[in-house]
């Protein structure tokens, strides 16, 4: 009970902070529009080839795109507790009776919020573009990436408080970006890369979220490929809130 | 600004408020292990106000931290309001508030979402919290700040919203660290209005200081610390007797030639120790000064001599620094000497201050 209160809390204060930071709202938004804009045309010539079954380049591409979308609204977590620390709030915090799981649920739900407002929008520019929407599949679709959101804000959380430092804390979410986003195939299927490629993207958990998401945004709900990706992302979730939780209990500020 | 806090609870009318016994914590910086707490006994009562002095580094901000469940003990014990810190971190922290060297306010929010939220967090409703916030403010003086955002104060408006924040939830201790630190001095002496009346509502106050003056005028006791240990404990009178005596310095009308006859007549007079500087000045080291001033008036008097300058030397808490440790509290903590935590932060504020 308390400690729903407790996160009530911590999420309408996160979320008050980003309310007042228009910058964020507005390249948020922008950014996921712009790849779409920009990126969809590109893939035309693709359709029909291979990977890109006829008339489906934006069944393959548009979920890519929300993963990024849920990626990078996790993935800024870690900068404001780097200033919480700096600043001494997460060490006030951290006197009050507070539940250290409530203290980290405030950041990732506001960020699930961050994933969610630009997703629907960008789903309903794709839409325009010519999107399918399979209304089974999109719930679905969002409670996955949802789950993701929550997963990479819990684990930017965690390093901003193992790291305590902007410049360390960029090096690492910048250093994983690339293979990670690569190895999930998120732009580009990894069926199109050679086998090594493949097996190394299998290694890599945002892989099953990519191709869960693929599978619901064609309204395939029933695929194997949604289950495995449900099981990955939630175990990943869980293990990262526990890992951020344990983070907060140690944070030395 | 002086109107009285409600009464604390009941409940805080423990007789003991804080109590530690050989408590030690290390640290390993850069491969090296540095002892910041020594094995440090002390008791708090309830009800006073109690200061750790010592220079940076010499492990205040690490014992606070401690007993405020912020940092495990490598070795000792220490209890809080009734609870063990270390077995029952959840209960001393519904029992204490904290301000800390840096404060902690949350800038990008407004003075009373701050507020709101430390209420929310100790079990207040929003009707109580609220109710407690504006008490707050009307004794803080914080009424229009309120408001706005925190990134608007200034440096001691920030500092009252940040000791409100400590005591939204009427902790029975409240613990600060280096409260008055970069404030003006109009600032601190309302801050030390502030906790005095906080003490007469029944809150144990416990702080952290390096400044003489803070540690003599506000503090019922101090425990002066150095290296991580006490080196003395007590009340300030107390201490600058126990350690040194109050000085009487006169520089009369006479050559230098004169001068140590004179100086023997005083002693003679007196009773007291005497010594002569090489500026012409005598001083005496008494017991009753107001007694001594006018045995040494007299005396010049009786020589028809005229006085230059003549002034009495109070002990001060340095003294008792000086004595047991042989440096002087003002020369001991260079800035930048390190405290264990937010050495770079504090060190910096100590600059401007």
């Amino acid at each position: 009970m308390t400690f729903a209160v407790q996160t009530g809390l911590f999420f309408r204060r996160k979320l008050l902070e980003t309310l007042r930071q228009p910058v964020w709202i507005i390249t948020g938004l922008t950014t996921p529009a712009l790849y779409l804009a920009l990126f969809a045309p590109l893939l035309r010539s693709l359709d029909g080839g291979p990977a890109f079954p006829a008339g489906q380049v934006l069944e393959v591409f548009v979920p890519g795109v929300l993963v990024l979308v849920a990626f990078g609204a996790g993935m800024g977590a870690g900068w404001p507790v780097i200033w919480e620390l700096d600043s001494g709030v997460l060490e006030r915090l951290r006197v009050t009776p507070a539940s250290r799981l409530a203290l980290l649920l405030g950041t990732v739900l506001r960020d699930v919020v961050m994933f969610a407002v630009p997703g629907v929008v960008v789903t309903a520019i794709a839409a325009g573009f010519g999107f399918h929407l399979h209304w089974a599949g999109l719930p679905l679709l969002f409670l996955l990436l949802a789950l993701l959101t929550a997963a990479c804000s819990a684990t930017s959380s965690a390093l901003g408080l193992i790291l305590k430092q902007i410049g360390g804390l960029a090096a690492v979410v910048a250093g994983m970006q690339l293979p990670l986003t690569l190895l999930a195939g998120i732009l580009l299927p990894l069926s199109l890369g050679p086998a090594w490629l493949r097996v190394l993207g299998h290694l890599n958990p945002l892989y099953y979220a990519v191709q869960a998401a693929r599978s619901l945004a064609a309204g395939s709900i029933g695929a194997g490929a949604v289950g495995l990706g449900f099981l990955v992302t939630g175990a990943l979730a869980a293990l990262t809130l526990w890992w951020g939780t344990r983070a907060y209990q140690q944070a030395m500020a | 600004m002086s109107s009285p806090l409600p009464p604390a609870p009941a409940t805080a009318a423990v007789a003991v408020a804080v109590a530690i016994s050989g408590l030690r914590k290390s640290f390993r910086v850069a491969g090296q292990t540095i002892e910041a707490v020594s094995g440090i006994d002390l008791t708090v009562a309830a009800g006073e106000i109690f200061g750790l002095l010592g220079p940076n580094g010499a492990g205040k901000t690490t014992t606070l931290r401690i007993l405020t469940t912020l940092l495990p003990a490598d070795a000792g014990s220490a209890r809080v309001a009734d609870a063990d810190v270390l077995a029952e971190p959840a209960v001393v922290r519904r029992r204490i508030g904290y301000v800390s060297q840096l404060g902690g306010a949350d800038k990008a929010a407004t003075g009373r979402e701050n507020l709101m939220l430390a209420g929310r967090l100790y079990g207040l409703s929003a009707a109580d919290a609220t109710r407690r916030c504006d008490e707050l403010a009307e004794v803080f003086d914080l009424g229009q700040l309120l408001a706005r955002s925190v990134r608007t104060y200034s440096g001691g408006q920030r500092r009252r919203l940040e000791v409100a924040l400590g005591i939204m939830h009427r902790p029975r201790v409240l613990f600060l660290d280096e409260p008055t630190t970069g404030l003006d001095p109009q600032n601190r002496a309302n801050l030390w209005d502030q906790l005095r009346g906080l003490r007469a509502a029944g809150t144990t106050i416990c702080l952290t200081t390096h400044y003489l003056d803070e540690a003599d005028q506000l503090c019922d006791r101090v425990a002066i610390i150095d290296h991580g240990r006490v080196i003395a404990i007590g009340a300030p009178d107390q201490l600058k007797r126990r350690y040194s005596a109050d000085t009487i310095t006169v520089t009369p009308d006479v050559t230098a030639s004169a001068l140590p006859a004179l100086a023997r007549e005083l002693a003679d007079a007196t009773s007291a120790e005497v010594t002569v500087a090489e500026n012409g000045a005598i001083r005496l080291t008494v017991t009753d000064p107001t007694a001594a001033m006018a045995a040494v008036f007299g005396v010049l008097a009786g020589r028809r001599l005229s006085v230059l300058a003549a002034s009495v030397g109070q002990p001060s808490l340095d003294d008792v620094f000086l004595r047991e440790t042989g440096r002087s509290l003002r020369d001991a903590g260079a800035p930048g000497s390190g405290q264990a935590a937010g050495a770079g932060a504090g060190a910096a504020r100590e600059v401007a201050a």
